[in-house]
């Protein structure tokens, strides 16, 4: 009875902060119109502030999601999201049709499309890009691509894809980096230097790159739909923190800023002449717990000798005293969402089943604890970035999970040590995210099947690994979506990761200009913006 | 003065070699892994490795090294691995933005620290030496990246003086560029005017009660020559060595201006590369940054004989 009182009161207690603080917090999706009537000015040099340096602005090699900010200009792709996250035709002029045993996948392309350089557009084209992506050795596209014996170019407007078992994430990896066709001609030119001058087909081209600094690209004329843009030129100019991008777009020498603080976006929906982007994201914040990484990702898991790998009850117990809500609040002053899955409910691929969160229950988690013969509290260090968000969180949780019998001591390591770590499996419990992508099979089967590339619990379970390769060789929509409900149910079971919360791709920009979009990947999509025409409603700055 | 010069010299390039051992070893002492910091939250352990081969990181330490200095001494600077660019190429194009801004931050720092620290030693006891002192302890306690942040804040976003970012190059625009480099310059500068300053004011206050300056008071001098042919001449050897020494403040102080401002200078490169270990980078600079604070110190050991004859020295 006094539990149940404890536990009620702390329920309440939390549910109380949660309230006062998400009341004040406008969480509706807020992606960007289109410019539609909006009288515009034409040309002019719009200026974004990037918050991390892209790396080589190569479809093939590239691994910094900033670098798809840079390329949504310049690179268009064989598919693209839409605004309700759905994947529609870009270069692509329908979406893929799949042969009956879904081994043969073939994408229709555009007609009467060149390349910046001149260069015609075609399926040829296609197929040299795809096959790179294949051949390069340092390619961070191949298991993006899955299990392909060919690409070939069946006519000029025809690209077949041959599989060895049915692939289904195809379309949606070639909704990002993979689907960028580059130029064949400066393939030839630059082989593997292609990043330091791409060419591809783009409502801009690539002009300059200044190392640490900008990217400036410039409009292209020879594109097929130039009369849909209206900027001269777009300058990604880097501004690695995020106070000083705030302050940029307040004076008005940026335009647009990705990644706007939670500590700066209340301010931000209040000010005049200043419009915040927000969208859910399709990855996830978690804690992963060291259960059997004794070698190294991609080496066979071994036995490790704490309570949390020996034992599920203990991660079940820390993923039930983890108050999500309260935390999310706290911490990010409710900007962004509590989750306790891989799968985003901004997913066309969430469910119910996907959706589900284990009650914050202190009280059970205690008993589990219990039940595992584990002495309360229990003493684990949890290896985090250092970044002072990272850290608050790390307080915040070890606060959070107190009352469950945890004594959490926080480690902080910085982001690049972090990932070593990770990767040779030297943590007991670590805390990092995920960027997310459409397709679930990058947001799961990379994580959770046995021996996987990013498999760094060394979590291993054949009914796990069934499940995914069951999830990613369907081809239909509904019974995917089903079968990574059961992902869910399974990895919720087993806890190798507990997942946290999501957060929000929130993005600021000036009134100055309009026709700034950012859909469920988190891209700012620039091509198609323009300075708002003078006039008395547009603030002077 | 000349076998004097080429013994520094000499002592100079042994230093330089033992920088390059110190930072190549260094840089592979971080813990993480290069490969990882490019390839990222999707690195695979295949891709890992590739990677690996590509930067030559699979390599015995010595090879390593010896590519290393066989690269260094053909001019050759090597590439980063973050971006695929030359080092030489980054370096060339970030060195003059540093460069610029510590000439102009050095301005900042020795006119308003010279011209304060005498104010100080003429105006002692009285409240122009107490304004001058309290600044001076302020603007050394207050860390330069929050003076830097409340700048952008109150001239760039509110006042709108000045603008918040950017960077023009005054052989481009030398109007516009000092527009975008005097916030920055002068919160570089004054954190070491304030050191500028206690010095002059210190040394000044020895050297007016000096024998000589009160010869040349009774010699009916009048007092601004005093001040400026004899007292200030006298004083500024001591000035001239903390400058000296502050330049090596004024290259780490370039870092975090750099980053506040967004100025693409050494200094931001030089952080970047730091977290995404990307070791060519790394090396390059802090080589770079050796050799640049050893010349400088040849020429505050030369200056101190131009500046005060008695110190001319035999090696």
């Amino acid at each position: 009875m006094a539990a149940a009182a404890l536990a009620a009161a702390l329920t309440l207690t939390s549910c109380y902060a949660v309230q006062d603080t998400i009341t004040t917090v406008d969480r509706t999706d807020a992606v960007g119109e289109p410019l539609g009537d909006t009288p515009v000015r034409e040309g002019g040099d719009l200026v974004m502030g990037l918050s991390a340096e892209p790396d080589a602005l190569d479809p093939t090699t590239s691994s910094s999601l900033y670098t798809r900010y840079v390329m949504a200009s310049i690179c268009e792709k064989l598919y693209d999201l839409d605004a309700e996250g759905e994947l529609v035709p870009q270069l692509a002029t329908d979406l893929p049709t799949v042969s009956e045993d879904g081994l043969q996948v073939d994408i229709p392309v555009r007609e009467g499309v060149v390349f910046a350089d001149g260069t015609p557009f075609d399926a040829e084209a296609v197929a040299t890009t795809l096959q790179r992506h294949l051949d390069l050795p340092d390619s961070s596209r191949r298991s993006e691509m899955g299990p392909i014996t060919a690409i070939e170019a069946l006519d000029a407007t025809t690209v077949r894809l041959t599989y060895e078992t049915p692939f289904a994430p195809i379309t949606a990896a070639l909704a990002d980096r993979a689907g960028m066709i580059m130029s064949p001609t400066a393939l030839d030119e630059l082989g593997e230097d292609f990043g330091t001058s791409p060419t591809c087909v783009g409502p801009f081209r690539f002009a300059e790159r200044v190392p640490q600094t900008e990217i400036v690209v410039e409009r292209d004329p020879g594109y097929y739909a130039a009369d849909e843009v209206h900027l001269d030129s777009i300058t990604y100019r880097i501004m690695t923190d995020a106070s000083i991008r705030s302050a940029n777009l307040r004076s008005g020498d940026v335009q647009v800023a990705d990644t706007i603080s939670t500590q700066d976006a209340d301010a931000m929906t209040r000010e005049s002449g200043l419009t915040l982007l927000q969208s859910g994201s399709l990855g996830y914040q978690a804690v992963t717990f060291n259960i059997g990484n004794v070698d190294g990702t991609g080496e066979p898991p071994g036995e490790i000798d704490t309570p949390e790998a020996q034992d599920v009850r203990v991660r079940d117990a820390f993923s039930r005293a983890v108050d999500r809500e309260a935390l999310v609040a706290t911490v990010f002053n409710g900007w962004f969402d509590a989750a306790c899955s891989p799968i985003s409910p901004d997913s066309p691929f969430s469910t119910p089943a996907s959706e589900a969160c284990p009650e914050h229950d202190p009280e059970a988690s205690l008993d589990l604890l219990r039940e595992a013969g584990v002495e309360t509290p229990l003493r684990i260090d949890m290896q985090i970035s250092n970044t002072p968000d990272s850290l608050r969180l790390g307080q915040a949780l070890q606060a959070s999970v107190q009352a469950g019998g945890f004594d959490l001591e926080i480690v902080p390591v910085e982001y690049s040590t972090l990932l070593d770590v990770q990767t040779r499996g030297d943590f007991r419990m670590l805390q990092l995210g995920w960027s997310g992508r459409v397709d679930p099979a990058a947001n799961t089967s990379n994580f959770l099947s046995t021996g996987a590339g990013n498999n760094y619990s060394g979590y291993s379970d054949e009914d796990m690994d069934a499940l995914l390769a069951e999830a990613s060789q369907a081809t239909d929509q509904a019974a995917r979506a089903e079968t990574y409900g059961r992902v869910v149910e399974k990895v919720q079971e087993d806890d190798p990761v507990v997942y946290l919360y999501r957060q929000r791709n929130l993005t600021g920009h000036t009134d100055e200009v309009a026709g700034v979009q950012t859909f469920a990947d988190g891209v700012v999509r620039l091509s198609r913006a323009a300075f708002v025409a003078d006039d008395d409603t547009v603030e002077e700055r | 003065m000349g076998r004097y010069l080429f013994h520094r010299a000499w002592q100079s390039l042994v230093t330089l070699v033992l920088a390059s051992v110190v930072v190549f070893l260094g840089v592979r002492a971080l813990p993480g892994d290069p490969a990882l910091a490019l390839a990222g939250e999707e690195a695979t352990p295949e891709q890992l490795a590739a990677v690996r081969a590509e930067l030559g990181l699979d390599q015995s330490l010595p090879v390593q090294y010896g590519r290393y200095v066989g690269q260094l001494l053909s001019g050759d600077l090597g590439e980063s691995s973050r971006t695929g660019q030359p080092v030489a190429d980054l370096v060339a194009t970030t060195l003059p933005v540093t460069a610029w801004l510590s000439l102009y931050a050095l301005v900042v720092a020795v006119v308003l620290g010279v011209g304060a620290g005498v104010v100080a030693a003429v105006k002692r006891g009285r409240w122009q030496e107490w304004a001058v002192s309290t600044t001076s302890v302020v603007l050394l306690s207050v860390p330069s990246f929050w003076i830097g942040i409340l700048a952008v804040l109150v001239l760039a976003v509110w006042a709108g003086l000045f603008p918040a970012s950017g960077y023009v190059s005054p052989l481009e625009d030398p109007l516009r560029a000092l527009w975008h480099l005097t916030m920055p310059a002068f919160v570089l500068g004054t954190a070491i005017a304030a050191v500028v300053m206690r010095q002059t004011r210190a040394s000044m206050l020895e050297t007016l009660s000096a024998d000589f300056v009160r010869t040349a008071r009774a010699k009916g001098l009048s007092s601004r020559r005093v001040l400026g042919r004899y007292a200030l001449r006298n004083s500024l050897v001591v000035v001239v060595t903390v400058v000296g020494l502050q330049l090596g403040g004024l290259i780490s102080g370039a870092v975090v201006t750099e980053r506040i401002f967004g100025l693409p200078g050494l200094g931001r490169l030089t952080l970047d590369a730091v977290f995404t270990r990307d070791y060519a980078v790394i090396q390059a600079v802090v080589v770079l940054v050796t050799a640049f604070y050893v010349v400088i110190n040849l020429a505050v050991d030369a200056l101190y004989s131009l500046l005060d004859p008695r110190v001319r020295v035999d090696a």
